[in-house]
């Protein structure tokens, strides 16, 4: 069947069986391999990508589900020069990145979390994190980064 | 060959004709977090999903004179964040809070955690303590039961074929009510409850107990009040003593249903705990 969706802010069209996910979609029709699949039952969070705003599992969504929907995925958040933006480059200086397959969905849930709450608390932040699973970092550097990221935006606000 | 087939109801009347048409089976698809996980590992038992996910009289929460409603495709995300709800519903909210992880959350929706019926689904100790009735509509009619009624055990409920459940009604509780929901998980999200349990309470004036609802989750094959210990408890104050055999009585109750299995020896103190617990919250200024 014939998807219609806007992707990482392009509008596309995309023939696909009615029965994938659309983490199958992203990843083997669109090639963006940047959103992982963990445990493809919505344990993990590797899946995350963001939904009408909203964080969402996508091995959790049926493809034709994100018909009409606007998505976004790790490969449309990158700064202005194309590089990585604010919350990425934390990431980088507070070290949260250690083997690096949750982090796609770590950031989703980030963005996903700023979007709603542009100054949230640590708990806020956790609570947030709480259905992306990190296996390396212990969570506190993921925290920190994303901590930073927020107080810095609400500073050039 | 697609292993089903997909189509999205713009609202109740077309999500009905698709379900009842002839020569396919075909069955509604609201958040997925269920049937996604299930159609991993058995064959789909449809032929389509009816995505009832937009539909908008599926959506609504709102207050109608002394009764709440809530449309069965309100994700959870949604039940947490409607002011009416956090207002009225303060043990259903709660509740919601603790499902999963926000991903899933946001997906996942209290017609879907109802319908699927799992004895440890975590919106239905608060949907029973606020005598919560089921809203189902077929091309035949419409029929309304009480949700004790329409969950007949794990996983199985009065549902038909081609039958929706639109919405949930329930009366608003008596003002000053407290509300309180606690759960067990193995861990604090994502977790799948082990035993939860409901409560709302209240004190007259005199510091009796003039309105009590209490019920548990994971506990019992079908969901239902603890109406003995509510009884225990009402026109009472609400002492240490009386507390604590609230609690002793609600294990009483929970084994006279399920007989003694093989997670007896650890639900039994956790669920005369978790009741007195509840109640002290909601009783016990």
């Amino acid at each position: 069947m014939l998807i219609e969706f806007t992707l990482n802010r392009k509008r596309v069209a995309v023939e696909a069986p009615p029965d994938i996910t659309l983490l199958t979609l992203l990843r083997d029709y669109f090639n963006l391999t940047g959103t992982k699949e963990g445990c493809s039952v919505g344990e993990c969070g590797a899946c995350a990508v963001i939904m009408d705003g909203r964080l969402v599992n996508s091995c959790l969504v049926l493809a034709p589900q994100a018909a009409g929907s606007e998505v976004i995925t790790i490969e449309g958040i990158r700064g202005p020069d194309g590089g990585p933006n604010d919350m990425q480059e934390n990431f980088i200086t507070y070290g949260a990145v250690q083997c690096g397959i949750c982090i796609p969905g770590m950031i989703m849930a980030g963005e996903a979390l700023l979007m709603h709450n542009p100054n949230p608390t640590r708990a806020e932040i956790r609570t947030a994190l709480a259905g992306n699973l990190c296996r390396c970092t212990g969570y506190q550097q993921i925290v920190d980064a994303i901590e930073a990221t927020a107080r810095s935006r609400e500073g050039n606000r | 060959m697609p292993r089903f087939d997909y189509v999205r109801a713009g609202s109740v009347a077309e999500a009905l004709r698709l379900l009842a048409e002839p020569g396919l089976t075909s069955r509604p698809l609201a958040g997925g977090t269920d049937v996604l996980v299930y159609i991993r590992h058995e064959r789909a038992p449809f032929d389509r999903l009816v995505d009832i996910s937009r539909v908008p009289e599926l959506k609504i929460i709102e207050r109608r004179g002394n009764e709440v409603v809530v449309g069965g495709a309100v994700t959870y995300t949604e039940a947490a964040e409607s002011p009416l709800l956090r207002q009225v519903a303060a043990c259903l909210v709660e509740a919601c809070l603790t499902v999963g992880g926000p991903a899933i959350r946001n997906m996942g929706t209290l017609g879907g955690n109802v319908v699927n019926a799992a004895a440890c689904a975590d919106s239905l100790p608060p949907l029973t303590c606020l005598d919560t009735m089921v809203h189902l509509r077929s091309l035949a009619g419409e029929r309304t039961m009480a949700l004790s009624e329409f969950i007949m055990g794990p996983n199985r409920t009065a549902i038909r074929a081609g039958e929706l459940l639109t919405h949930f009604s329930f009366p608003v509780p008596p003002d000053g009510a407290r509300q309180v929901f606690i759960k067990l998980g193995r861990r604090n999200a994502q977790a799948i409850s082990r035993l939860s349990i409901a409560a709302i309470g209240r004190l007259d004036g005199q510091g009796r107990a003039d309105y009590v609802r209490l019920s548990p989750g994971a506990a019992m094959p079908t969901p239902r009040r603890l109406t003995e210990v509510e009884a225990m408890l009402l026109g009472q104050v609400p002492t240490d003593e009386l507390l604590i055999a609230a609690g002793v009585r609600s294990a009483e109750v929970m084994i006279a249903v399920t007989g003694r299995r093989w997670s007896t020896e650890y639900k039994e103190v956790a669920i005369q705990a978790l009741a007195e617990r509840v109640l002290r919250r909601v009783l016990v200024l």
